[in-house]
C-alpha cells in the first residue's frame, strides 16, 4: 500500500533538516526519512543516545533542529533506507524488515555524500579507512579505530580530526595535506570574511595539532599502505602540482590505521533516478544534479539540497534546505517561497566559501593515478586495474561497459565505492574526458534488502 | 582499537554480551557490532572470495565491507548495526 504525504524529504542531516522545518512552517505535512540511529547526519552526529555526556556545539544545534522540527509537525522516520524511487514521486522505504511506499507531491533529497575512495597499493588493507569511519566511531562511541594514526588527504576537516584523535590519547603519526595550500589561501581570503566560527574551529585544531607535535606535511600524500594482514606502514611522498608522486621522494612511516580525508563524493543516486539531469563537475566533487534557483532539479518537483547537490558543507546545506523547503511548500499550496530572497545574502557567502574551498582543496589528477595494474579498483566484486584495463582491450569504452564485462561497479555498494576510480582510469587510457566516461545508472534497490521486502506489492 | 575512558563528562551504556562465532564478546549499549569488534581489537572480520581479509572502510554504511550474520540475517552492515544483549554475530568464516 502506498501511502500519500505533501513533502518527503530524505536525509536528516543539516539540509534536510532545514528543508523539513522549513516546508512544515509554511503549513506542509512533511515526512523526514533518515536511515541512522539518530538523525542529524554526518556533520550533527550525535554521540549514542544510550551514553551519557556532555554533547558538543555541533550535536546541541543538530538536536535542537530536530526538535524544532518535530515541534513544527515533521514526521520522522527513522533507520529506514529509501531504495528506491519511482515514476509520479513514489519511494520505496525499507526498516529493515518491511518495505512501505510513499508517494509525495514534492522530494527533498539532502542525502549528503561520502569520503572519495582512493586507489592506492594496500588500499583494502584492514586498518586503512576513511576519515569519516574514524571520526565516526569517535563522535558517536567513543572508541578509536587504532593505535597509531595517519591521515591523508586534504582540507581543513583533517585538522580537526587530528586534533579529537589528539585530545582521546591516539599518537598521529604525521597529518599529509595533498594540496599546496600556502600561500594560495591568501588569494581567497576575502571569502574567509564572516566565516569567523569556522576561522576559529580551524584555529583551535592548528593549536592542538602543535601542541601534541604532530607533523602536518603540506604537500605530502600517501602513495602505498603495506602490512601481512593489516597496515603497518606506509609510503607517502612529496607531490607536484598535479599531486603525482614525485620520484625519489618516498618516505616510509608506521602506522596501523590509515584515514583517508580525500574530499567527499556526492551520493546522487536519488536524483539519477528520479530522472533529473547530472553534469559532471569535479569542482563540487563528481556528478550532481543541475538545479534552478529554488534547488529544483530538471525533474518537476524534485529538488536537491546540500552535498548530494555538491559540496558545500553544513552552513551552505542549511540555506539551500531553507530555500527548498520554503519553494516546495509554495509548489503544493503553502506560503510564498519567501525565503529565497531572505536567504539571498547568506547563499552568497556560503557559496564564496565553496569556491574557495574547492579551488583549495579539488584533488589533482595524480591522486586517481596511484593505482597499479594489480591494484583492486572495485573493492566489492574484487576487480583490478589489469581487468578494466583489459575491458578496454575488448572495446569498452564507458564505466558502465565495464561493468558489463567486468561486474566492476555490480557489488553491494552499487559501485559507490569503484565508479569514480574506474571512470578516471579509463578517461587516462583512452584520452577523454570523465563527463564521456560517464558514472553507473543506478538500478533498484540502491541497498540491498532482504527478498522478502520485495513481497509487499504497491 | 580501545575505548576512549569514561569520564565525569562521559559515560558508556550499560554492559552487554555478544556472541561473536560462538565466544562472548563484551560490549557497551549504543556501541554498533563494528565498534564492540574494533574496541576488541579485531580489524578484519570478514574474507572475501579471493581470501582477503576486510574489516570497516567507510563506516558510514554505504561500502558494504564490514558484513555480518546477525540472529541468522546475513549481508548486515556490522558499520550501522547497534549491539544488543544476547545478540549472535557470525562473521563471514562461520557463515554457511
Amino acid at each position: 500500500m502506498t501511502e500519500q504525504v505533501e513533502i518527503a524529504v530524505v536525509g536528516a542531516g543539516p539540509g534536510g533538516l532545514c528543508a523539513a522545518l522549513a516546508a512544515a512552517q509554511a503549513g506542509a505535512q512533511v515526512a523526514l526519512i533518515d536511515n541512522n540511529r539518530h538523525p542529524g547526519g554526518q556533520y550533527y552526529r550525535q554521540t549514542a543516545r544510550e551514553f551519557r555526556g556532555a554533547p558538543s556545539s555541533h550535536q546541541r544545534e543538530g538536536a535542537a533542529l530536530l526538535q524544532q522540527a518535530i515541534a513544527a509537525g515533521v514526521r520522522i522516520i527513522a533507520e529506514t533506507n529509501v531504495w528506491g524511487a519511482f515514476d509520479d514521486k513514489v519511494l520505496a522505504l525499507n526498516d529493515g524488515a518491511a518495505t512501505t511506499y510513499l508517494q509525495a507531491r514534492a522530494i527533498i533529497l539532502a542525502t549528503g555524500a561520502y569520503d572519495r575512495p582512493v586507489a592506492f597499493p594496500g588500499w583494502t588493507l584492514p586498518g586503512v579507512m576513511t576519515a569519516g569511519a574514524v571520526q565516526t566511531l569517535i563522535k558517536e562511541q567513543r572508541i578509536l579505530a587504532g593505535k597509531r594514526f595517519l591521515l591523508a588527504g586534504t582540507g581543513p576537516l583533517q585538522l580537526v580530526l587530528a586534533a579529537e584523535l589528539a585530545r582521546a590519547g591516539a599518537q598521529v603519526v604525521a597529518v599529509l595535506e595533498g594540496s599546496r595550500v600556502f600561500p594560495r589561501v591568501l588569494q581567497h581570503a576575502g571569502a574567509l570574511w564572516n566565516q569567523w566560527e569556522r576561522l576559529s574551529e580551524g584555529l583551535s585544531s592548528w593549536l592542538t595539532l602543535a601542541r601534541h607535535r604532530i607533523p602536518y606535511r603540506v604537500g605530502w600524500g600517501i602513495v602505498a599502505a603495506e602490512g601481512a594482514a593489516q597496515v603497518e606502514q606506509a609510503t607517502i611522498a612529496r607531490l607536484d602540482g598535479n599531486w603525482r608522486p614525485i620520484r625519489g621522494s618516498e618516505e616510509k612511516i608506521a602506522c596501523d590505521t590509515i584515514a583517508l580525508g580525500y574530499g567527499f563524493v556526492p551520493f546522487n543516486t536519488l536524483s539519477r533516478l528520479l530522472g533529473a539531469r547530472q553534469e559532471w563537475r569535479p569542482e563540487l566533487g563528481g556528478e550532481v544534479p543541475a538545479r534552478d534557483a529554488q534547488m529544483q532539479t530538471s525533474a518537476p518537483g524534485v529538488y536537491a539540497v546540500g552535498d548530494c547537490a555538491g559540496i558545500g558543507g553544513a552552513a551552505l546545506a542549511r540555506v539551500e534546505g531553507q530555500i527548498a523547503g520554503s519553494a516546495a511548500a509554495a509548489q503544493v499550496g503553502h506560503g510564498t517561497a519567501d525565503a529565497i530572497p531572505a536567504r539571498a545574502s547568506a547563499l552568497a557567502r556560503e557559496r564564496r566559501f565553496q569556491r574557495m574551498y574547492a579551488a583549495l582543496f579539488t584533488p589533482g589528477v595524480g591522486l586517481y593515478e596511484l593505482s597499479q595494474d594489480d591494484t583492486i579498483l572495485c573493492r566489492c566484486e574484487e576487480i583490478t586495474q589489469a581487468e578494466v584495463r583489459h575491458a578496454l582491450a575488448l572495446g569498452a569504452d564507458t564505466t558502465n561497459e565495464v561493468k558489463l564485462i567486468t561486474r566492476g561497479g555490480m557489488g553491494d555498494c552499487q559501485g559507490r565505492m569503484c565508479a569514480h576510480l574506474i571512470a578516471h582510469f579509463i578517461a587516462r587510457e583512452t584520452g577523454r574526458s570523465v563527463a564521456q566516461v560517464g558514472m553507473l545508472p543506478p538500478r533498484p534497490p540502491i541497498f540491498p534488502i532482504p527478498i522478502t521486502a520485495l513481497g509487499v506489492t504497491r | 582499537m580501545s575505548r576512549i575512558k569514561d569520564s565525569p563528562e562521559f559515560q558508556r551504556g550499560a554492559p552487554v554480551t555478544i556472541i561473536v562465532d560462538g565466544a562472548p564478546l563484551p560490549a557497551f549499549v549504543g556501541e554498533t557490532i563494528a565498534g564492540a569488534l574494533l574496541a576488541s581489537g579485531r580489524r578484519a572480520w570478514q574474507h572475501t572470495r579471493h581470501g582477503q581479509p576486510r574489516g570497516m572502510f567507510c563506516g558510514i554504511g554505504v561500502c558494504f565491507d564490514c558484513l555480518v550474520t546477525v540472529n541468522g540475517a546475513s549481508k548486515v552492515r556490522a558499520c550501522l548495526t547497534p549491539v544488543a544483549e544476547g545478540m549472535i554475530v557470525q562473521t563471514q568464516e562461520t557463515t554457511p
